[in-house]
């Protein structure tokens, strides 16, 4: 019999732009303090600590939490690109429901350099050489920053199929921002018209800069635990995971020659479904949702891989606003990572962090009414996808 | 003079110094403000006797000109005492010059004991002696330098002089690993070769020379390989008459044989050549070089064997030189007709494949992809042309096995060229498989098809080499077939299929035949292929349409005779439809474990890279050009044939200001100019990025970025190129000064807009046939940029219009270059590939620009 995981406690420090932070054992520390007092807990309680980040030598998820303690417990260092922070969040819950501990700590963090993400290793194979491989032959390789190129030209792709006007993936970031001027620990808070995020420099066809999301430095940190623990600390009505799955790449991602399937939109779909079946549960039943806005284009994809809304309707989704309060669902009540920012390992983390105050009726002037059932989705290219839902009794 | 080398500080201990070299060096040494120790026995040249005279001259003569010296007459076999002496008098020592020698020529058949122990002690135990003595302050103060001398006898040989050979080399045996050991400590240690007119060379030199050969032509060496700011440690030099040079050892490219096999004397006989050719010579500058082709022999695993017939190593390592054919559509109505296509003059289907003007258009038969290809190996086989480890005639081939891919249908007309290798060898006990690999690139370098011939050496098998594939491939299933086609072979059709191309007398030649053992003439195997292929489009490929052929395999089991009849049984599993054929009344299978897959739907044709305009200009004289660095690369690839196994990537450089390109082949291992092969990726940047990114100052990636650095084709194997910045800038500058192939140009094209032809010809077709734009149901309007013209097709409510203009109102607007505009129009490009690629853009409903395929084949 597997054993219930329950988020204990929560906990996040505001995210900043690149050399505007701590470093990152300073910021990971005071994540992981804040879900500690969070959740009632003493790092002398944790037995294991799971410890994500994508760039930085290895160990620093060590050099991180020693900031806290030196019990000499495990502590895994985890990289799974963008889907670094759900990656540890898996092992942990995987740690607790398989009964080898009783409380874990997840902790995300990332110190992250200005500029678009590029290839620290040039003198070895890239991991992601079949997806570029993709994209040469769909669309040709351009100068710009690589990332925005593939789930641009994912957008393109769809605007091809559905003929979607470039407006309604700028409107994507109108929305975040009006969620993320809510949001004290998100890296931007003013809000911009249609027009300036139409107006912005244009980074690659339908994509313009204020549909990227920054790189940005951060932490997030959750404490993870079983009934028992929770009983014992008295917590009464904890959030927990409903379910969760992880994918990675299937055939169709290199073989299908879309960059929509490319960019891992049958991971998402495929691990959505395999939520929705362990919880018995259908996207209509659910409220919120933060999920992987790493550019405009990638959350029009994400709304249909859910099932947020049928395929080739995610146009009619946006200015129906069915993506923000007041409609169906609200998606990226944080701001998402186009206006909370993203700092890769920390990301998974504090979209659980955004989830499981939205469920305790915590999140403020971004609380969702009557929230009850969270979805999580996190997206790495590489790739790994990790869809998560939320609840609580 | 401010520049003056100067020895202030130091203190020199030279042996020997009471005359000759000795003396200079230490008159000289001492000159520049060194302090030194005169060493000299003061005994006769050939070691006897002993006098403090020679020595004391030398350091008056230092002290009168204002130097520093002492006098010391020990004998070197007592060097701790020099050393001590050393330190006694001036506290330190940094320079030790190991010049003491003495001469016992004597042919070796009189040489005594005495002769060889004496020089001997004296040279190798006298020099180490000293230096040893020296070497432990040397160590602690990290700071010495060390002479040897050695001598032309010594390295290359002197009649008589077998003792002092014997010791003159010992020393750079000794120089060469204390230079080694020192590294770390500052301590420098080199030899040199001198000659000059000493009491030594008196005995073996004229006079003349011996006056001409002053030993103040050797003592500037000397100081400066002993002077602080000398970098040099590990040299071995020759001086002497004023001339200095380095020398070092070459070692020949030499023979290497696949490790698991027997190596015999007879081998190397054979070999010896090779083991002795200097032209590819390398210059190992330490053990570990020394050792890398015998490290690259072991890496490159155990042999794969071989007998008296074949060479399995040899073969594969063989290329064949590459050919260019060409086809049309009378090639391939031929081989229709010749595999029995058309037979029924009225069948429309079969007509596609023999008659051009059709109206649906003519269709090769995919079956003919396999003509170029073994037409190709026959012709090298008759030219004489056969791989390396080939040592058989051609009566032992049979044509085994034959199988095909296509990487899209094939074109109505083509020009080929062929890469052609020996893939695999594997030993099936009696005979041996020979897996013979074609590949056949199109004009514009594309891959079109590969073939594999499996050709069967009788007798060649039992060598211990791999069994490679066993069992059957492509067994039919249990069931009944799914289709059966049966058809009569005409009595003369050999003779009509073999103007395909091989010309083998058994097809056609009834004496010949009969000499072969057979009846009559038999049909050719491939013959009867084209036959089965034929079947099988008709019966089993969706709507009988042989563009949707990807591949076919067949092995050839048993011989047809023209006027047989052929029955073809085919199976459907999955996307490959099995198939085999029998001969009718016979019990014989002539074709077995057949196999012909199928494409679901008919792949598109890739557009051919547009080659760049360009004007050529010459590269500056006397520079260090990228001609020189192609140059150097080439001699790094030679030097590291690792690279090859590595990367195996065939890369195709387009530099620009001054235009060039060039072929680095790391798949060959070589590096030309021009378009030597089909790069897998392409990289075009100007030439000074180019000399940037060698020198290590540019990164590809940052140029990349930046897009000041062009990717096409593998972008990924882009990165192997960092080996690049390895390349030895010396080599560069040797290149530069050498003769470096020329770059070739790059080729220049220019082209007029077609804008106008396409909107004509679509006017023409539109009028012709007014429900093509039917479906359209939209006003669409086709912007051409630059060099600007606008065509606007109102097809809404039935009625077909196209004007010229860019008047009212439309749903949809697209926007493209001309060059685009004729892609689309030959045919060459998708509008969604144009869209995806961001040339094509459209402004209003998309779904109109779904259907831009009416475009299609325009021009």
């Amino acid at each position: 019999m597997t054993r219930r995981t329950n988020v204990l406690g929560v906990g996040m420090i505001k995210f900043a732009k690149p050399g505007a932070s701590d470093d990152y054992h300073v910021m990971a520390a005071n994540a992981a303090r804040a879900a500690m007092q969070d959740a009632g807990v003493s790092y002398e309680e944790i037995a294991q600590v799971y410890a994500g980040y994508v760039f930085g030598d290895s160990t620093c998820g060590q050099r991180a939490v020693y900031e806290l303690g030196l019990t000499g417990i495990p502590v895994f260092n985890v990289n799974n690109n963008c889907s670094t922070g759900s990656t540890a969040l898996m092992l942990g819950r995987q740690a607790i429901e398989g009964g080898l501990a009783e409380c874990v700590l997840v902790v995300g963090f990332e110190q992250m350099e200005k500029g678009a993400l590029s290839n620290k290793y040039a003198d070895r194979p890239n991991p992601v050489e079949p997806h570029f491989n993709v994209m040469e032959r769909n669309q040709g390789v351009d100068s710009g920053p690589f990332a925005a190129q593939m789930f641009g030209g994912a957008g393109r792709e769809y605007r091809w199929l559905h003929g979607t006007k470039r407006e309604t993936f700028a409107q994507i970031s109108v929305k975040a921002r009006k969620h993320a001027a809510k949001n004290p620990y998100a890296i931007f808070n003013q809000e911009l018209s249609l027009e300036e995020v139409m107006a912005s420099p244009q980074v690659f066809d339908p994509l313009t800069r204020y549909q990227c999301c920054p790189p940005t430095c951060g932490a997030a940190a959750a404490v993870l635990c079983s009934d028992e623990f929770a009983k014992k600390k008295g917590a009464s009505n904890p959030v927990y995971i409903k379910a969760q799955a992880m994918t990675t790449d299937y055939r169709s991602s290199f073989h299908e020659d879309s960059m929509i399937k490319m960019v891992g939109y049958d991971m998402a779909k495929s691990a959505a479904k395999k939520v929705y079946e362990q919880a018995g549960v259908g996207p209509e039943d659910i409220q919120v949702v933060e999920l992987h806005d790493c550019f405009t284009a990638n959350e029009l994809l994400t709304y249909e891989a859910l099932g947020l809304c049928p395929e080739g309707e995610g146009e009619k989704f946006v200015w129906d606003g069915d993506n923000s309060y007041g409609g169906k669902f609200v998606t990226n009540p944080s701001g998402g990572l186009l206006s909370k920012g993203h700092p890769l390992g920390a990301t998974g983390v504090a979209q659980c962090t955004e989830l499981v105050w939205q469920l305790r009726g915590q999140a403020e002037q971004r609380q969702v009414d009557g929230a009850r059932l969270a979805l999580q989705h996190n997206l790495g290219l590489g790739g790994a996808c990790v869809v998560t839902l939320y609840g609580r009794d | 003079m401010t520049d003056e080398l100067r020895f202030e500080g130091r203190v020199a201990i030279v042996t020997g110094a009471g005359n000759g070299l000795g003396r200079a060096h230490a008159l000289l040494l001492a000159s520049r403000g060194a302090r030194v120790v005169v060493n000299d026995l003061g005994g006769a040249m050939t070691g006897g006797g002993r006098s403090s005279q020679a020595a004391d001259q030398v350091v008056q003569q230092i002290i009168d000109a204002g130097g520093e010296a002492v006098a010391d007459y020990e004998s070197v076999e007592e060097g701790r005492r020099i050393v001590e002496h050393a330190l006694d008098a001036f506290g330190r020592v940094d320079i030790v010059v190991n010049n003491a020698g003495i001469l016992r020529d004597t042919s070796f058949h009189k040489m005594s004991e005495e002769d060889w122990d004496l020089i001997y002690r004296v040279h190798v135990l006298g020099s180490f002696r000293v230096t040893h003595a020296a070497w432990s302050h040397m160590r602690d103060q990290k700071y010495g330098r060390v002479v040897m001398t050695a001598s032309a006898a010594g390295i290359y040989g002197n009649f008589g002089q077998a003792n002092y050979s014997m010791a003159k080399l010992g020393l750079l045996g000794l120089s060469n690993t204390l230079a080694q050991e020192g590294a770390g400590k500052g301590i420098q240690v080199n030899t040199i070769a001198p000659i000059a007119g000493s009491r030594l060379t008196e005995t073996v030199l004229p006079k003349e020379l011996i006056d001409a050969l002053k030993p103040e032509y050797v003592s500037p060496l000397v100081a400066w390989l002993c002077h602080e700011s000398c970098p040099e440690s590990g040299g071995l030099f020759e001086v002497g008459g004023g001339y200095f040079g380095k020398l070092r050892w070459q070692r020949a490219a030499g023979q290497m044989f696949r490790l698991g096999r027997t190596m015999r004397p007879e081998d190397l006989e054979k070999a010896w050549a090779a083991v002795t050719d200097f032209e590819h010579a390398t210059y190992p500058a330490s053990v570990t070089e020394s050792l890398t082709p015998i490290l690259d022999n072991i890496n490159a695993g155990p042999s794969r064997g071989g007998n008296d017939l074949i060479d399995v190593d040899a073969a594969l390592a063989y290329r064949f030189p590459k050919r260019t054919t060409t086809y049309d559509e009378r090639d391939l109505s031929l081989y229709a007709l010749g595999v029995g296509a058309a037979a029924n003059p009225m069948d429309d289907s079969e007509l596609q494949l023999v008659y051009e003007l059709h109206q649906d258009g003519f269709l090769p038969l995919p079956s003919y992809g396999v003509i170029p290809a073994v037409n190709n190996f026959l012709s090298l086989a008759k030219e004489g042309v056969l791989p390396d480890g080939f040592n058989f005639g051609l009566e032992r081939i049979l044509h085994g096995e034959q199988r095909m891919t296509l990487m899209r249908p094939l074109p109505t007309h083509a020009k080929l060229t062929h890469e052609m290798r020996v893939k695999d060898v594997f030993d099936k006990g009696k005979h041996a498989f020979v897996d013979i690999e074609t590949k056949s690139y199109d004009e514009s370098g594309e891959l079109l098809m590969v073939n594999s011939l499996i050709a069967v050496i009788r007798g060649a098998g039992g060598f211990g080499g791999s069994r490679g594939e066993t069992g059957e491939r492509n067994t039919p299933p249990a069931r009944e077939p799914d289709a059966v086609v049966e058809e009569a072979v005409h009595a003369n059709q050999a003779l009509l299929y073999r103007l395909s191309g091989d010309w083998n007398p058994l097809h056609a030649d009834p004496g010949f035949a009969k000499a072969m053992g057979f009846d009559r003439p038999i049909l050719h195997g491939l013959c009867t292929m084209g036959y089965a292929v034929r079947h099988v489009v008709k019966a089993m490929v969706p709507g009988g349409d042989p563009r949707l052929v990807h591949g076919l395999e067949v092995r050839m089991s048993k011989s047809v005779f023209p006027g047989d009849t052929l029955i073809t049984e085919m199976w459907k599993e999955g996307d490959r439809i099995l198939f085999q054929t029998r001969v009718k009344g016979r019990d014989d299978i002539a074709l077995s474990q057949g196999a012909v897959s199928v494409w679901e739907k008919i792949p598109e044709p890739k557009a051919a890279p547009a080659p760049k305009a360009s004007e050529p200009a010459a590269p500056k004289a006397q520079e260090v050009t990228s001609a020189a660095v192609f140059s150097a690369i080439g001699a790094y690839i030679k030097g590291h044939p690792e690279l090859v196994e590595k990367i195996a990537t065939i890369y195709q450089f387009q530099l620009t200001g001054p235009d060039s390109v060039w072929t680095l082949d790391l798949k060959a291992g070589a590096v030309a100019p021009g378009e030597t092969g089909k790069p897998d990726c392409t990289l075009r940047l100007s030439d000074a990025d180019f000399m940037g990114m060698v020198r290590g100052e540019k990164d590809p990636q940052q140029l990349f970025m930046k897009g000041e650095l062009k990717i096409s084709g593998n972008i990924m194997a882009s990165q192997k190129l960092t080996f690049l910045q390895k390349v030895d800038p010396k080599e560069v500058a040797a290149a530069a000064a050498s003769t470096a192939p020329a770059p070739a140009a790059a080729p220049t094209v220019t082209r007029s807009p077609v804008a106008k032809q396409v909107f004509e010809a679509l006017a023409v077709r539109l009028s012709a046939n007014p429900a093509l734009g039917k479906d359209l149901q939209a006003d669409l309007r086709i912007h051409v940029q630059e060099p600007g013209a606008t065509a606007t097709l109102r097809m809404k409510d039935g009625r077909v219009s196209l004007a010229f203009d860019d008047a009212g109102p439309v749903q949809t607007t697209v926007s493209l270059t001309d060059e685009d505009l004729e892609r689309l129009a030959k045919g060459e490009e998708t509008a969604k590939s144009l869209f995806m690629h961001g040339r094509l853009k459209v402004e209003g409903a998309m779904a109109p620009a779904h259907r831009l395929s009416f475009l299609s084949n325009l021009i």
